[in-house]
């Protein structure tokens, strides 16, 4: 399916799009009051953007650097060369230490690795802590926005999967009384739990410490008291100095949800006495990535989600309509780079507006990347064939003004003559699913200008 | 493992562009005043309290909270739940409040920096049912260049934590206590 059709299918229910389209764009308008109350927010942009091409350019020796660091902190490091080895690792790891209880905070890496199947295969309890992943744990589903995980659910939708697994009173869809019972739920998994699985907000190459940023604190809970905590990040998560936290804190949160910071900003650089804490460096398609000089500043991405807020497409589309870990504009530039005949519609879906491009606090040339994929995707063959054969007819029409004016011709006195029906067809012209034609001019522009000529 | 250590820095090196400068950030200033820093913590859902003087910490805690409470703190004499870093996630878990000193708040967000030594165990400022932190009024910086420039070094564990837990997953609607504490109260001293 592409994505057009699987919209079809989140579009089918108009109040809950409409929601959905409002209640991002309401996300969208706390960024903006956030970024207008920092004077100094477009300079803070150039510097994160400035600074992730800098570490983008040296990456093989913050990488290394990295690494060194950590391991003189005591972190044990490991490198995965794709989704496969990241799981292997990370129940490798699980093995030794007999560990089959494991609390997991927010990740969209784990996500891309597809971690908790494998887990679960090889008998393990894997549970994602952030209320709104386990929200769509219980629901066996795929997170819809990279911060908001849920956002494609109603309460009453919550309401009805914690009834069903966590025993709350059915009809029971008040936000406050749902999360204490989460709270209650996931306590008990946070005090049994050996093993906690975190993500990497930023990994600081000069001091070997990975930055965890959460507003609900299930990362430091379920880190501090597991014995064991692995940390997973793709490469692309390193920035070069402690000091360079100081422009991604204060840019991330405000881009995301409008909030100063979250709640939790902590850095991990050693495990606590006794414990022990490891480190996944995970590549899985980014060094390919890194290679595509047009698309690799897709790299920079922070994960604040302010692309998909802003985008007429997405908050009418819906974060499942993109089938990818990510979704959204940057998941439309990251997707390709993965499996490109899987992911050929995600550029086509775009206005092409500009928004997310305008909003991304790292400065990503997201629209005009969107554009690109599209000549990339056009060249290996991998649009439709209704899409190509339109194209290579129109171009050879505008390529010359005389079939293009007797076409036009044609086209005018068809739309006056021929039954409505027929010209606003469902099955061969989408255009008109939801739009009218426009009433046909009598004459064209060209023809009213040579007549002005003569006079 | 060291194969795909060898093989994924080959393609980096094969594959980053020529290098690109690294900027220096500048050190960016604002407003670090308490009416600053005390309006954008009620903004994120905590509460600030003026203690004054140190001395009345204890009388300030037996005001705020029940005097039945399960207390951990390095700073009160009351405290009646020893904790150390060996201490057992059951009596961890039991602990109703914790008073913890704070280094430094930041004003533009409202966060404060508490590094591993300030935490008695690292889980208590999570694990904890209420959070109160102690802050000097003379420490306050105005934004988190300041701040970092302030942390000498991150420790083996350090968090900036602003307010008390909260979550917004069920319909945007944000509700405060998600699974670390309840409630932050920001004590002046």
């Amino acid at each position: 399916m592409s994505h057009s059709q699987r919209s079809d299918i989140f579009l089918l229910d108009a109040e809950r799009t409409t929601w959905h389209d409002e209640t991002l764009w309401f996300v969208r308008q706390k960024r903006d009051k956030a970024v207008y109350a920092t004077p100094e927010f477009q300079e803070l942009r150039q510097l994160a953007s400035d600074i992730k091409d800098h570490t983008l350019s040296r990456l093989d020796f913050y990488l290394q650097q990295f690494e060194e660091n950590a391991r003189r902190n005591g972190v044990q490091v490991h490198w995965a060369a794709d989704a496969h080895e990241h799981n292997q690792i990370v129940l490798s790891l699980l093995k030794q230490h007999n560990a089959t209880r494991v609390v997991k905070s927010k990740s969209m890496l784990t996500e891309e690795c597809h971690l908790n199947p494998y887990l679960i295969k090889h008998g393990v309890d894997v549970i994602d802590t952030d209320l709104g992943e386990r929200i769509i744990q219980l629901r066996d589903e795929a997170p819809s926005h990279v911060v908001l995980p849920a956002i494609h659910l109603k309460k009453e939708d919550v309401g009805d999967t914690f009834h069903l697994h966590l025993g709350t009173e059915k009809g029971n869809n008040d936000p406050q009384q749902l999360t204490e019972t989460a709270r209650q739920h996931l306590r008990e998994k946070f005090l049994a739990s050996e093993v906690a699985i975190s993500g990497v907000n930023f990994a600081v190459a000069e001091t070997g410490s990975v930055v965890v940023c959460t507003n609900e604190g299930n990362a430091d809970l379920g880190v501090n008291l597991a014995k064991v905590h692995i940390a997973c990040m793709g490469m692309e998560k390193l920035i070069p100095r402690l000091s360079d936290l100081s422009v991604f804190t204060r840019i991330l949160t405000r881009s995301a949800t409008g909030q100063p910071i979250t709640t939790y900003t902590s850095h991990f650089s050693k495990p606590a006495e006794g414990k022990e804490m490891h480190v996944v460096i995970v590549d899985n398609g980014r060094t390919k990535q890194l290679g595509r000089p047009d698309f690799r500043a897709s790299l920079k991405c922070i994960r604040c989600g302010a692309c998909m807020n802003t985008c007429p497409v997405y908050r009418r589309s819906g974060g499942h309509s993109y089938d990818f870990t990510i979704p959204g504009p940057i998941g439309a530039i990251l997707s390709p780079n993965i499996d490109m005949r899987k992911h050929a519609s995600l550029p086509f879906a775009s206005t092409l507006c500009g928004s997310c491009t305008d909003v991304c606090p790292v400065k990503i040339d997201i629209h005009t990347q969107l554009y690109k994929w599209r000549q990339v995707l056009g060249q290996a063959g991998e649009i439709p064939a209704s899409k190509k054969w339109s194209m290579r007819l129109l171009s050879r029409v505008l390529a010359k003004p005389a079939v293009y004016g007797l076409g036009s011709k044609i086209a005018r006195q068809s739309l006056r003559l021929l039954p409505h029906g027929l010209t606003h067809g469902k099955g061969y012209n989408p255009w008109a699913v939801a739009r009218e034609l426009p009433e046909p001019p009598k004459q064209s522009f060209r023809e009213w200008y040579a007549q002005q000529a003569v006079k | 493992m060291s194969s795909s250590r060898e093989k994924i820095l080959a393609a980096v090196r094969a594959n980053q562009p020529d290098e690109l400068p690294l900027p220096t950030v500048p050190s960016f200033e604002g407003d670090e005043s308490v009416e600053k820093f005390t309006s954008i913590v009620q903004g994120i859902g905590g509460t600030v309290v003026d203690v004054l003087d140190a001395t009345r910490l204890p009388e300030v805690i037996h005001q705020l909270f029940p005097a039945d409470y399960r207390i951990a703190s390095p700073l009160l004499p009351e405290a009646n739940v020893p904790i150390d870093a060996q201490t057992s996630i059951e009596v961890l878990a039991a602990v109703d409040l914790a008073v913890l000193q704070g280094e430094f708040g930041v004003a533009e967000n409202g966060s404060i920096w508490v590094p591993e030594a300030n935490m008695l165990h690292r889980a208590l400022p999570m694990i904890t049912q209420h959070l109160a932190l102690v802050l000097d009024r003379r420490n306050l910086v105005a934004t988190m260049h300041q701040a970092y420039a302030r942390v000498p070094s991150v420790g083996g564990y350090g968090t900036f934590l602003a307010g008390p837990s909260k979550t917004a997953d069920i319909e945007q609607s944000l509700v405060i206590g998600a699974h670390g504490a309840r409630s932050t109260v920001v004590l002046l001293v």
